[in-house]
């Protein structure tokens, strides 16, 4: 299991590397997943996620804020910068009220932020499931040496304080591109988790007749692998990939919570959770905006790839 | 700091702790202020009697000159080096443990000590309140080049009982101080213990909890801003102490890079600035009041002006555009430097969106904290501009101008001439008051000379910090002081109640 | 057994030197130079430069990372004369900062980090256990279906959001605790207890979340096990076949994870620390990063990576004791 709070375990634990089920039709499968009133809600909100975070620009236009604009006239300067009006200064002009001291509008640095929470964990999830998978396909298949490499580096990686070293990288790091550089540092601790699976995945579908059966006859080496392997692979992938996203989107923020994510003044969910962290008496919605935010995209993913598992192991199609 | 050494250490002259008049220097080892040749170059100075360490020994004048002597050792340089800057001292001269004796200083006998100066210091008695002026027992063997920093040997009504780096100080009393010979300290409480590394929204709410022996406590620092809104209580308000921290925080520009080495662009910032906006950044009206000038409101001879004037200092975008097309410049790009703590990237962000209404992008470059300042000091390393601040060691144009803006003071490292001014009618201005010895006429040169510097727009005056603490209940005789970054004179303070 | 332990062992070592090898190198290419770091205002190329060879570091990286093992073993010591202070095994070096050794800064706050650990361990372990055996033995039931929803929703919960719940609800607003103040136990049990108290509940939050779906997904796949079903052919009563047959098996996947979960946090819980403000190795690391201080992030990254290691070394002896079913092996 993934998990948000980056102080557990930063990977997969849950995802069993047991004998791979053949993978049922692509169609059966949304099927039975929608069927569910839960991955509809979850995956209805990340739909709605992504959209913010698209149309930012054009909701920010409408609602008449940028993310990064001061509105001094939306705090009392004389109460040490706290936002007017209830609720953390919800309003019609801000939506979701606004900062205190900056009067910078909270809608805006949270679609804005959506933005930045969703390139970084979709890209480390794309770049760990094609790390993860090449590497544990080959671990997996061909053994011996190459699979003693392969293990090895992923119990080293695994045996790593990873917070404690992402944080020790990113704060030694020049700024420079710090999306990029996340991205770098999670996929290089992220892999692993993903790569395990496979390989014991893989394991065991090499013994299988007709994988078996490919090898005896002579297919070509690529044949056996992307005909044969892959294919049956197919629905751990997506588990996997679903699995993991939250985790990167939980570590991101906890990243950027601790001080060394993106830079300011680009908007991040969890430094606008840090930087509540002294408000939250007088001003909850501060942190409760960003909070619920965070919770809810992370709670999507896992809703939709435990079902996923379901559907796919065949316990519950 | 000279909040805490004043409890442990006492120096030829020190800053009153008459309220109000904090800043203020006064005698505190020495008899008068001091008596000087026509020049100032040569001063001389007479010690009370019965004044102590805390080992028992008399302070003798022998023990001045080897605390003097010793802040020549590059190692245990602390705090303004006004002790190289003012003493006539050979070049190479690298403090008793090294160099051995230094001749500038003599001690005629022990109650008398000359120092033989390389300039005319007309406020020499001034610079003698800083801590490289602080006495140590004549004895290297004693006191060695590292004893002080592992038990430092007292002089003021306080000493030192233990000590855990980064975490306490427990100090207790000095038996061999004598109240009689100091009329700085009161020195009420038996001991006083210090901790450090808590939490600032911990402390805060401590304060404003008021319980068990937080009514005994005072805090170091200003509140939270986000603790401004709890303290609206008339019991709480009467535990407040507030004034103003006399120190300067200002954007500072790199003259000699390019768009910047332009006189009309820096005036252009100047003017779209939104000092309101920072403000609020800082903490709001309460802990940040906007200054158009350099020198702090409590300078002697303090003039006000506003060269670049907007309403409600909101910033003037029409007159900064206006003067970017005089230069000539657009789509200018500039790098600020911040200090990585919440409350200056605020600021550094609130600058980014007023110059942005301007044409004039900014990237901010955030540095981590306990670097900022060796970096901006540092010319290879600074970009095109920051936002830092400046507190004056004693409160006089004299501490606050020349180091920020004389040509001279451009060193490649630990440069405190961020702005790398080396104006000729400056430079000639700042020698020129530098001789004056009528104190008066000097300071009215001085806030002068801040007007003619203003003109040149190397800075933009933001904001002079205030300092808002809290205090426990049982706490009595606090009040803000300026020479103490506007925290609570630690050496007036006292409980009401002891016995609670 | 004894290869087996052998080979183990070794692997362990090797992930060690591996690790300090790369953490020394992140540190020795990417971190800015220390010496500026150490020499302040008023610094000169000449003093940068006398304190680089002072500290060694104008030597090449695999002298100094040598010199650092050895001294690590053998101690050295800062300053000179009387008033130097020593480094004694194990010596991580000296804090740039505050110039005290790092192991003694460490070693200070680890009684803090184990309280935190152990205090949220206990109710982890409890309410995972606890929660995950009913849901698997009653599986699909009102209470297996509570004890996911829960779960699930503790597990999206990022453990800083539920810090800032936790302290507005039960101190702002319900004020059932009092607000966090470092005390010593001595001083006043209660204030102590009850400043852990939020720190506990915040950690175990998460990894309760995960153990009781761990728990719950062993103990079904458990009981689907032949052995299982043989005992309750045999006539066996179903209770007794959980107690005696079912759990044991179960619950070794849960040692596996507890030994690595636990041994990360007590090198300190990064985040919870420095929300409740508690001065453990977690405070000390992030305080550590903001400073620059790279000799005590070193220090403390090398310490977690010496806890999982051995945690993953005693992990995999107790199982081979635990599990019937696994064989050591060759």
């Amino acid at each position: 299991m993934t998990v948000p709070n980056a102080e557990a375990s930063f990977g997969l634990t849950e995802v069993e590397a047991g004998p791979a089920a053949s993978t049922p039709g692509r169609g059966r499968v949304v099927r039975a997943l929608l069927a569910k009133p839960q991955v509809v809600a979850a995956a209805g909100f990340l739909v709605l996620l992504v959209l913010l975070a698209v149309l930012a620009p054009v909701l920010t236009a409408i609602e008449g804020s940028g993310p990064n604009a001061f509105h001094s006239g939306a705090v009392d300067s004389d109460l040490g910068g706290m936002p007017i009006g209830a609720f953390g200064g919800v309003s019609g002009a801000h939506w979701f009220g606004v900062e205190p001291q900056t009067g910078r509008d909270i809608f805006a640095r949270i679609v804005y932020g959506a933005q930045v929470s969703l390139t970084i964990s979709l890209a480390t999830t794309a770049v760990t499931t094609v790390v993860g998978v090449v590497l544990g396909t080959v671990a997996g298949y061909f053994g011996g040496v190459v699979d003693t490499v392969i293990s090895r580096l992923m119990d080293i990686l695994m045996a790593f304080p990873a917070l404690i070293f992402m944080i020790a990288i990113l704060s030694a790091l020049p700024d420079g591109n710090r999306t990029l550089l996340l991205i770098c540092v999670l996929s290089v601790f992220g892999w692993p988790y993903i790569a395990r699976v496979i390989r014991g995945q893989t394991m065991s579908l090499r013994q299988r007749e007709f994988v078996e059966a490919a090898r005896v006859s002579g297919a070509r080496l690529r044949h056996q692998l992307f005909a044969e392997v892959l294919p049956n692979l197919r629905g751990t992938i997506i588990v996997l990939a679903t699995m993991a996203a939250p985790g990167y989107i939980g570590t991101e923020a906890a990243l950027s919570f601790l001080g060394v994510g993106v830079v300011p003044p680009t908007p991040s969910w969890g430094q606008m959770i840090a930087a509540s962290v002294n408000w939250f008496t007088v001003d909850p919605t501060y942190f409760l905006i960003p909070g619920a935010f965070l919770f809810l995209t992370v709670m999507s993913f896992i809703v939709i790839g435990d079902h996923a598992q379901k559907v796919l192991d065949g316990r519950e199609a | 700091m000279i909040n805490f050494y004043q409890l442990i250490y006492r120096t030829l002259t020190t800053f009153s702790s008459k309220k109000g008049e904090g800043s203020k220097v006064v005698p505190d080892l020495a008899t008068d202020m001091g008596q000087s040749n026509a020049d100032a170059t040569v001063w001389t100075f007479h010690l009370k009697k019965n004044i102590y360490f805390s080992t028992g020994a008399p302070i003798t004048s022998k023990d001045v000159k080897f605390g003097v002597e010793r802040a020549f050792d590059p190692k245990l340089a602390v705090g303004a080096p006004y002790a190289r800057l003012y003493l006539d001292a050979p070049k190479d001269y690298e403090g008793p443990y090294k160099s051995g004796d230094l001749s500038s200083i003599e001690t005629p006998d022990d109650s008398t000590i000359v120092f033989h100066l390389n300039q005319s210091v007309p406020e020499f008695a001034s610079a003698l309140t800083e801590p490289v002026f602080t006495p140590f027992p004549d004895d290297p063997d004693t006191v060695t080049e590292t004893s002080v920093d592992q038990k430092p040997v007292s002089s003021g009504p306080y000493e030192v009982k233990s000590y855990t780096q980064g975490s306490s100080i427990a100090l207790v009393r000095n038996p061999y101080w004598k109240a009689s010979t100091d009329s700085v300290r009161k020195a009420y409480p038996d001991k006083i213990d210090f901790t450090f590394g808590v939490d600032a929204a911990t402390v805060d709410q401590r304060l404003i909890s008021d319980q068990g022996k937080d009514v005994d406590t005072i805090s170091g620092n200003s509140v939270l801003p986000s603790s401004l809104a709890k303290l609206q209580t008339p019991q709480l308000k009467s535990r407040v102490v507030e004034g103003e921290s006399g120190c300067t925080t200002y954007l500072v520009m790199n003259t000699t890079k390019p768009g910047l080495n332009n006189v009309k662009v820096r005036q252009a910032i100047s003017y779209a600035i939104n000092k309101q906006q920072v403000v609020d950044a800082a903490g709001g009206n309460q802990l940040a009041t906007i200054t158009n000038t350099m020198l702090p409101s409590n300078t002697p001879g303090y003039q006000s002006f506003d060269l670049y004037p907007s309403k409600d200092s909101k910033g003037d975008p029409a007159k900064a555009k206006e003067l970017l097309k005089a230069a000539g410049v657009s789509n200018l790009s500039l790098i600020l430097d911040t200090r990585e703590t919440d409350t200056m990237i605020s600021q550094s962000e609130a600058i980014q969106q007023a110059l942005a209404k301007v044409g004039i992008t900014v990237k901010i470059n955030q540095i981590d904290a306990a670097s900022f300042y060796q970096t901006i000091g540092t010319t290879s390393e600074q970009h095109d501009m920051t936002v830092t601040g400046w507190c004056p060691d004693w409160a006089s144009g004299s501490t606050f101008l020349p180091p920020l803006f004389q040509g001279s003071q451009i060193f490649s490292q630990g440069n405190s001439n961020v702005a790398q001014l080396n104006d000729p009618a400056v430079n000639a201005q700042i020698e020129k008051i530098e001789k004056m010895t009528d104190l008066t006429e000097a300071n009215k040169a001085w806030s002068a000379l801040d007007k003619q510097i203003n003109e040149l727009a190397p800075t933009v005056p933001l904001y002079y910090a205030k300092a808002v603490s809290l205090v426990g209940s049982n706490v009595g005789g606090a009040y803000s002081d300026p020479q103490r970054a506007g925290g609570v004179n630690f050496a007036t303070v006292g409980l009401l109640d002891p016995s609670k | 057994m004894a290869g087996f332990l052998l080979r183990r062992g070794l692997f362990a070592i090797g992930v060690l030197v591996l690790i300090s090898i790369i953490t020394y190198g992140i540190f020795f290419w990417l971190s800015p130079d220390p010496a500026v770091t150490i020499c302040g205002k008023a610094c000169t190329p000449e003093t940068i430069a006398t304190i680089r060879h002072e500290l060694g570091l104008d030597q090449p990286f695999w002298l100094q990372y040598v010199q650092f093992v050895v001294h690590f073993f053998a101690g050295t010591e800062y300053g000179t004369g009387p008033t130097a202070t020593p480094c004694t095994f194990p010596c991580l070096g000296f804090s740039f900062q505050t110039h005290q050794a790092v192991w003694s800064m460490i070693s200070s706050r680890l009684a803090v980090s184990a309280t935190v650990a152990i205090g949220a361990a206990v109710l982890w372990l409890l309410a995972g256990i606890v929660g995950g055996v009913i849901g698997g033995i009653k599986q699909g039931t009102w209470w297996d279906r509570a004890g996911l929803t829960v779960a699930l929703g503790s597990i999206s919960l990022p453990n800083y959001f539920v810090a800032l719940i936790l302290q507005y609800l039960l101190v702002v607003q319900l004020r059932w605790l009092p607000f966090p103040s470092a005390v010593k136990f001595s001083d006043s049990p209660t204030q102590w207890f009850a400043n852990y108290l939020m720190p506990w509940i915040v950690l175990a939050f998460g990894y309760a979340a995960m153990y009781l779906r761990l728990v719950r997904a062993s103990v079904i796949e458990t009981l689907s096990e032949n052995f299982l079903r043989t005992a309750r052919a045999k006539g066996l009563p179903s209770s007794l076949v959980i107690r005696r047959h079912a759990l044991r098996p179960a619950l070794t996947p849960v040692v596996t994870m507890f030994g690595m979960d636990f041994a990360a946090l007590l090198g300190g819980a990064v985040i919870v620390e420095t929300v409740f403000g508690l001065n453990g190795v977690g405070k000390l690391t992030s305080d550590s990063i903001t400073k620059n201080d790279q000799p005590v992030i070193m220090g403390v990254t090398l310490l977690v990576a010496f806890f999982v290691v051995v945690a993953n070394l005693v992990v995999d002896i107790l199982y081979t004791v635990l599990d019937p079913r696994v064989r050591i092996p060759r």
